[in-house]
C-alpha cells in the first residue's frame, strides 16, 4: 500500500509562508509529477512529504496513519536527491545495505536484497566500487538501488536528473518509468522541467507559490488548462496569448486586428486568448484571423518556429512546417485553430467554451 | 634575473627566520672547549657528547620525565579536545545550534589572554589534588586546543552536503549514528588536521606548564629552561643546546608531515556529477 | 524506539554538544567566578578558602598601579608593532616568492618551520643567539665590525624582543597571505590584463583588494597574540630590564606568583577578561553587520 494525503498542509518559515493550505490525494502506485517554477515550494512540500521539513499546519497521513510530526524512516518512504548524497566512503553495496544494516538485519538478509536490487538495476558488476569511481548516471542508478533496498510505501524524488547531461537525461526518464510500472509503486516526482512532468506523470501537480494551480493528467493540463500560468507553464514553446474582448455572441474581437468566432459556455468576458503554436498556421495575408510580419524565424529541423510581429498582439510564435517559403519581413496571415484555443479572463481563470460540433 | 632576485630573497628570509633554529643545532654539536673559543656557526670537531648528558638522568633534570610529561599531556589534551568538538561541531554546523552563542564564545576564547583563567585554575587544582599531574595539564591543555579544533571541524561539516544527513534519516539514522558512520569518516581529515595542530599547539605551550607543574608533570618546554638555570660555571650551552633540538624535534617533524598531507576531501566525486 | 525517533532533532543536537558544555562550565565557568568574588575580596594565600569581601581595593590597587599601565602600554605597542611588521613583510614574502614556492611547496616547509618550534625555546634559543660569550650575533659583530651591543639593555630589549617576536611569526602571515594570493581566480588577473594593467595595476587595484579580507584578520590574529605575549618575552627578559618589558601576561603572572598579591592579579585578570570580550564582541558585531551589508 502507499497512499499518501495532505489535507490543509502548511509550511511556514517565521513570517513566510511556503506551502499553505495544500490538500492533495495521492493513489497506491500512482505516479504523481509536482512541477513549477523555482521558489514555488515543490521541494519543500516534497521534503514535507519526507519528513525532513516540519508541516507547521495541516495533516499529512500516509496509508490512512497521521504522521505529520513521525520522523522520516517511520514514513517508510525512500527519497532519491537531486545531488544522489551517495556517501563517499562506502562502496555501491555499502550505500545501498547501509539503511538495513540500521535496521539490524543480518547480513545475509541485506546481501540478497542489495542483490536483487542491483540486478534490477545493472549495478551488480559496480557493487565493490565507490561512488567517486561511478559516472552521473551510474550515481544516479545507486541513488534509486538504495531506495529499492528498503522496499518503501513510496518513492520520492527530488529533481534526480537536473545533475544529468541531456542524452542520458532521456535514458534515465524511460529507466524511472520502466522500474515505475515494474515496482508499481507510488511516486512523488518533483521537477520544473516540463517535459518530465509530461512524460513521466499518470498526474501533474501544478505549483505557484505553494497553492496548487492545476492537477491533472498531461493531457488535461494541455489541452483544458486551469488557468494562464499552467496554459504557459505546459507545452514547449509557450502558448501564445492574446488580447481580446466580446464583441458579439460567440464572436471575439483581436484587438481590432482581426476577429474569431468561438461559441462560450458563459456569459464571461474573456480578455485573453491562448494558442499554442503548434495550433496556429501560416496563411496568405488576407485570409487569416489576423495579420503581420515575418521577423525572424528558427529552424529547429523538424519544424520551423516563425515569430510573427503585430503592433497591437505583439509577437506571436507560429510552429511551421520545416522548409516554410516565409521571408523575413514578409507580411503573412494567422489563422488560429479555434477548436484548441483557450480563453481566458481578467483573472487568469480559463473560461469555459462550447465545444465545436 | 628576477628569479635570482627571489632565490636571494628567499635564502635571506629562510636564514633569517630559521636562525635561532640553525645557531641551537649547529651549538649542540659543539663541544664545551670548542664553544668557549668558536661561538660561530661552523663545528670544527663535531661532537654527541651534549646528547650524551641530556639523556643522563641527575637527580634534578630527568629529561625522559618530561618528554613523557609532554607526549602524556599533549595526547589527552589534543584528544579531549577532539572528541569534545566533534559532537558539539556537528550540532552546531548541522542543528545550528549555539551559531550565535556558543561558537563564537569558544572563537573568541582562542584570542584571549589565558592568563585570565590561569590563577582560579590553579587555585581550583590545588582544591582538587590536580597540581603537578598530567591530568590537570591535559585538561587544561584541552581549552587551549578546543577553540581551533571547533572551528576546523565546524567548517569541515559545514563543507559536506546538507542532503547526506538527510539521505541517512531517510535511512532510518539517528543523529549520533550519522555522526559516527557519515560526518566522522567524512571530517577525517579536518580530524587529523585538528590533532595535528592540538598536538603541536599542547606540546609548545609554556604558561600552564610553567605554573601547574613543579617536578612530577613538568613538560619539556618548561624542563628545558631547568638545564639553563646556571650550576656553578654557568650555562653549559652546548647542553642546553641539545636539549632544545630535543624538545624542538617532535612538534617540527609532526610540522613538516602535515604540510605534506593536505589532501583532497574525500567528498569530491561523491556529490554533483 | 519510540522515545529516540519521537525526539525531536534540535534535542538530539542539544545532547551532542552537552559534552562541551559541560567542559566550559566546570573549566572556565568555575575560574570565572573565582575570578569575580576574589577581585572583591583580601585574599592571601594563607586564608584561600575565607576570602574576605573588600569591595574594589583591589581595583583601586591594579588603577593606582604605574606597573600596570606600563605592562599595558607595553602589550599595547608590542601587538600593534609585530602585527603590521609581521603583516608587511609577510605579504611581500607571499607575493614576491609566490612563483618559487607554486612549483617547490617545500620552500613553503622550510619558511613554515618557525611556527613549529614552541616560543618558549625560541626565546630561550636567542638567549644563546645572543650571549656575549657564546652567542653568534655578538661574536660576528665583534669580529666583522669590532663592534658590542647590549641586545638586551635597557633601550633595546624592547626592540630585540620585537624582532625576536617578528622573525618566529612572520611566516604566519606568510602562509595566510600565500593562500589567498594563489586562491585568487586566475581569471579576474587575466581580465586586468585583456585591459591593459601593468603588473602593479594589477597588484594595487586587483589582487591587494581581493587579499584585504585576509590581511585585516591576520592584522588581528597576530595582534592578539603581541598583546597577550608570555612565553618568548619570560624565558629571554623575564620582565627587565626594569619592568620594562613586561607584558600585562607577565604582570599578572608576578603579581601573583611573585608578591603573592592574589587580589591585585584577580582584578587585573578580571580588567583584562572584560576589555578583551568587549573589544572581541565588538569585532564580531562589526564583521557580522559588514556581512549583512553585502548581501
Amino acid at each position: 500500500m502507499g497512499t499518501i494525503s495532505l489535507r490543509k498542509a502548511g509550511k511556514q518559515y517565521g513570517t513566510s509562508e511556503i506551502i499553505r493550505d495544500l490538500d492533495l490525494e495521492i493513489a497506491d502506485g500512482e505516479f504523481v509529477v509536482i512541477v513549477g517554477p523555482s521558489g514555488c515550494g515543490k521541494s519543500t512540500l516534497l521534503r514535507m512529504i519526507a519528513g525532513l521539513e516540519q508541516t507547521t499546519s495541516g495533516k499529512l497521513l500516509i496509508d490512512g496513519r497521521d504522521v505529520t510530526t513521525a520522523p522520516p524512516v517511520e514514513r517508510k518512504l525512500a527519497m532519491v536527491f537531486q545531488s544522489y548524497a551517495l556517501y563517499p566512503h562506502m562502496t555501491v553495496r555499502q550505500n545501498m545495505g547501509f539503511g538495513l544494516k540500521l535496521t539490524k538485519l543480518s547480513a545475509d538478509r541485506i546481501k540478497a536484497k542489495v542483490d536483487a536490487a542491483a540486478d534490477t538495476l545493472k549495478l551488480t558488476p559496480l557493487l565493490d566500487r565507490y561512488p567517486r569511481e561511478l559516472s552521473g548516471g551510474q550515481r544516479q542508478r545507486v541513488a534509486i538501488g538504495r531506495a529499492i533496498v528498503r522496499e518503501p510505501v513510496g518513492f520520492l524524488f527530488d529533481e534526480p536528473l537536473s545533475n544529468l547531461d541531456a542524452a542520458l537525461r532521456v535514458d534515465m526518464r524511460l529507466e524511472i518509468a520502466k522500474l515505475h510500472r515494474a515496482l508499481g509503486a507510488t511516486m512523488i516526482y518533483v521537477t520544473h522541467d516540463q517535459v518530465e512532468a509530461m512524460t513521466l506523470a499518470d498526474r501533474i501537480v501544478v505549483l505557484k507559490d505553494g497553492r496548487v494551480m492545476q492537477q491533472g493528467t498531461p493531457h488535461e493540463l494541455y489541452e483544458t488548462p486551469a488557468n494562464l500560468f499552467v496554459a504557459q507553464f505546459i507545452g514547449s514553446p509557450k502558448m501564445n496569448v492574446l488580447p481580446c474582448s466580446r464583441s458579439g455572441e460567440g464572436r471575439l474581437d483581436l484587438s481590432g486586428e482581426g476577429a474569431i468566432e468561438l461559441p462560450l459556455a458563459s456569459e464571461a468576458a474573456p480578455v485573453q486568448i491562448g494558442a499554442r503554436p503548434e495550433h496556429l498556421f501560416l496563411v496568405a495575408p488576407e485570409s487569416g484571423h489576423c495579420r503581420g510580419t515575418v521577423e525572424a524565424s528558427e529552424y529547429l529541423g523538424g519544424n520551423t518556429s516563425v515569430f510573427v510581429r503585430n503592433p497591437r498582439l505583439g509577437l506571436i510564435n507560429v510552429s511551421a512546417v520545416a522548409d516554410s517559403p516565409f521571408r523575413i519581413g514578409e507580411a503573412v496571415g494567422i489563422r488560429i485553430d479555434g477548436a484548441r484555443a483557450s480563453l481566458f479572463g481578467a483573472d487568469g481563470s480559463a473560461i469555459a467554451r462550447r465545444q465545436a460540433a | 634575473m628576477i628569479n635570482a632576485l627571489r632565490w636571494l630573497v628567499f635564502a635571506v628570509a629562510a636564514f633569517a627566520m630559521n636562525f635561532p633554529i640553525l645557531v641551537t643545532l649547529v651549538t649542540s654539536f659543539k663541544s664545551a672547549r670548542e664553544l668557549s673559543t668558536n661561538p660561530g656557526l661552523w663545528v670544527y670537531a663535531p661532537t654527541l657528547e651534549n646528547y650524551a648528558t641530556v639523556f643522563t638522568v641527575s637527580d634534578r633534570l630527568n629529561i625522559f620525565l618530561y618528554l613523557a610529561n609532554s607526549v602524556a599531556v599533549a595526547a589527552l589534551g589534543t584528544l579531549l579536545a577532539v572528541a569534545l568538538a566533534l559532537p558539539a561541531a556537528y550540532a552546531i554546523g548541522r542543528g545550528r545550534l549555539g551559531e550565535r552563542t556558543l561558537l563564537p564564545f569558544i572563537v573568541n576564547l582562542r584570542a584571549v589572554p589565558l592568563i585570565i583563567f590561569a590563577i582560579p585554575l590553579y587555585m581550583m587544582f590545588q582544591w582538587l589534588a590536580l597540581l603537578d599531574t598530567r591530568l590537570g595539564l591535559g585538561l587544561i591543555l584541552t581549552i587551549v586546543n578546543l577553540p581551533l579544533a571547533l572551528v576546523i571541524l565546524v567548517n569541515a561539516i559545514r563543507d559536506l552536503p546538507g542532503e547526506l544527513d538527510e539521505a541517512a534519516l531517510m535511512d532510518g539514522a539517528t543523529r549520533f549514528q550519522i555522526l559516527t558512520r557519515v560526518i566522522a569518516p567524512l571530517c577525517r581529515p579536518a580530524i587529523v588536521t585538528s590533532l595535528i595542530f592540538g598536538f603541536i599547539t599542547a606540546w609548545n605551550e609554556f604558561l600552564f606548564g610553567l605554573m601547574l607543574t613543579t617536578s612530577k608533570a613538568v613538560p619539556i618546554t618548561v624542563g628545558a629552561s631547568f638545564f639553563f638555570a646556571a650550576s656553578g660555571g654557568g650555562v653549559q650551552w652546548g647542553v642546553a643546546s641539545a636539549v632544545m633540538v630535543v624538545g624542538a624535534l617532535p612538534p617540527v617533524l609532526l610540522g613538516l608531515i602535515m604540510y605534506r598531507q593536505i589532501s583532497g576531501s574525500m567528498t569530491a566525486g561523491a556529490v554533483k556529477g | 524506539m519510540t522515545t529516540l525517533s519521537q525526539r525531536s532533532p534540535s534535542s538530539e543536537f542539544r545532547l551532542l554538544a552537552t559534552p562541551l558544555v559541560l567542559f566550559l562550565l566546570v573549566f572556565l565557568g568555575f575560574p570565572a567566578i573565582v575570578n569575580l568574588i576574589y577581585s572583591i575580596s583580601d585574599v592571601s594565600f594563607e586564608t584561600l578558602r575565607q576570602p574576605r569581601i573588600s569591595g574594589l581595593s583591589n581595583f583601586a590597587a591594579v588603577w593606582n598601579d604605574s606597573a600596570f599601565w606600563q605592562a599595558s602600554w607595553f602589550s599595547l605597542r608590542f601587538g600593534a608593532l609585530t602585527a603590521v611588521l609581521e603583516c608587511a613583510l609577510g605579504l611581500f614574502l607571499a607575493i614576491f616568492l609566490s612563483p618559487l614556492i607554486e612549483k617547490r611547496s617545500w620552500l613553503m616547509a622550510i619558511l613554515m618551520l618557525p611556527l613549529m618550534v614552541a616560543p618558549a625555546l625560541v626565546g630561550l634559543m636567542y638567549r644563546l643567539v645572543l650571549h656575549e660569550f657564546a652567542g653568534p650575533v655578538p661574536y660576528y659583530l665583534w669580529t666583522w665590525f669590532g663592534a658590542s651591543f647590549s641586545f638586551l639593555g635597557p633601550t633595546s630589549a624592547f626592540w630585540t624582543l620585537i624582532v625576536v617576536e617578528t622573525l618566529q611569526w612572520t611566516p604566519f602571515a606568510l602562509l595566510l597571505f600565500y593562500m589567498a594570493y594563489q586562491a585568487i581566480p586566475s581569471e579576474i588577473v587575466e581580465a586586468s590584463a585583456m585591459d591593459g594593467a601593468k603588473r602593479w595595476h594589477k597588484l594595487w587595484y586587483i589582487e591587494l583588494p581581493l587579499m584585504a579580507p585576509t590581511i585585516v584578520v591576520a592584522l588581528l590574529i597576530r595582534f592578539i597574540d603581541g598583546f597577550r605575549v608570555f612565553d618568548n618575552v619570560y624565558v629571554l627578559t623575564g620582565s627587565g630590564p626594569g619592568g620594562s618589558t613586561a607584558s600585562l601576561s607577565i604582570y599578572i603572572y608576578e603579581a601573583f606568583f611573585k608578591q603573592g598579591a592574589i587580589g591585585k592579579a584577580v582584578a587585573a585578570s578580571v580588567i583584562l577578561f572584560v576589555a578583551s570580550f568587549a573589544v572581541l564582541y565588538g569585532l564580531n558585531h562589526i564583521a557580522s553587520r559588514r556581512k549583512g551589508a553585502v548581501k
